[in-house]
């Protein structure tokens, strides 16, 4: 009897469903509710590209950017390199120059007592 | 293991089916709705009594679960959460209801509904009977015998100490075999099992 009773019970409480229209309108109402969430993730997700898109640009400026810079700087090295070699050459050019002016002279004077010396 | 259960089976399916609702995919919602849209408002009727309150809360309380989509974690706890939050909001809501406020009580089954063979009279009667219990002790009934959940899992759901859910049972059940022509009255024997 009980379990008859109990039986009775679980058949008095069986679940019922609400009308065709109210389901109708709850899922449009939460499809709704859903659409903004939706949007908004593909909108971010869109944006976390774009981010993407524009972050990579910027490192492959900045790379190249950089190259360029080193570039830049390793020309003006060489030519300064270059301009001091070649103010060295001509330091020693003019050294050399006056070496071989004193030489002269020195030899030329010693010619010319030599000359003196044997009244020519 | 090579073959799936019939409820495991069913349970992977339910489970890629929130997936999908989770998403935003609105043939997934509708079958999540579907699946479990009798349950919640038959919670909802029991404890609230009419229609158009059942409608109410069935409705706020599917909006919650769309925005609460990502916190459920698979199909199982999606439905502890349904009843959870069911029965607590119809709790919450019969708290703030004022003594004096008459409601009428909106009968949910046609009388000549006998699918299980039983007496429609009987159970008017026993649907009837409801109105006369706390909200919390027809919670407890509701979940025991709608929902055919054992008490521990009535204790998780209502946030309950299982001796009180135990409690509600019994004197529930009292309430409405005294309240019942020809039932049996409760023996040593009932309250054993």
């Amino acid at each position: 009897m009980s379990e008859d009773f109990e039986s009775q019970l679980r058949a008095a409480l069986r679940p019922v469903a609400p009308s065709d229209d109210f389901t109708q309108d709850l899922i449009a109402r939460m499809t709704a509710a859903q659409g903004p969430q939706s949007a908004q993730r593909a909108l971010n997700r869109q944006r976390r590209g774009a981010s993407a898109g524009w972050f990579a640009a910027a490192a492959a400026a900045s790379l190249l950017i950089a190259v360029g810079v080193q570039q830049h700087l390793r020309q003006q090295h060489d030519r300064a390199q270059g301009l001091e070699a070649r103010r060295q050459v001509i330091e020693a050019l003019r050294v050399t120059s006056q070496k071989l002016d004193l030489a002269y002279q020195a030899i030329k004077s010693q010619s010319s007592s030599l000359d003196d010396e044997q009244g020519v | 293991m090579d073959t799936l259960t019939l409820n495991e089976a069913a349970a992977g399916d339910s489970d890629a089916q929130l997936a999908k609702a989770r998403l935003g995919e609105r043939a997934a919602l509708a079958a999540l709705v579907r699946a479990h849209q009798r349950s919640v408002y038959s919670l909802a009727l029991r404890m609230l009594g009419t229609r158009d309150q059942a409608e109410d809360l069935t409705q706020d309380v599917f909006m919650q679960l769309s925005a609460n989509l990502k916190s459920i974690e698979s199909s199982s706890h999606l439905l502890f959460w349904l009843r959870r939050v069911t029965t607590n909001r119809a709790i919450d809501q019969l708290r703030r209801r004022s003594r004096l406020e008459m409601t009428p009580w909106d009968d949910d089954a046609p009388l000549f509904s006998t699918e299980d063979g039983g007496d429609p009279l009987l159970q008017k009667h026993l649907r009837a009977l409801l109105r006369d219990l706390t909200a919390p002790a027809r919670a407890v009934l509701l979940l025991r015998y709608q929902e055919d959940l054992d008490p521990v899992e009535i204790a998780a759901a209502l946030d309950m100490p299982l001796n009180t859910v135990k409690s509600h049972l019994k004197r529930s059940l009292d309430t409405i075999r005294q309240n019942t022509p020809g039932a049996r009255p409760v023996t040593q024997e009932d309250e054993s099992t």
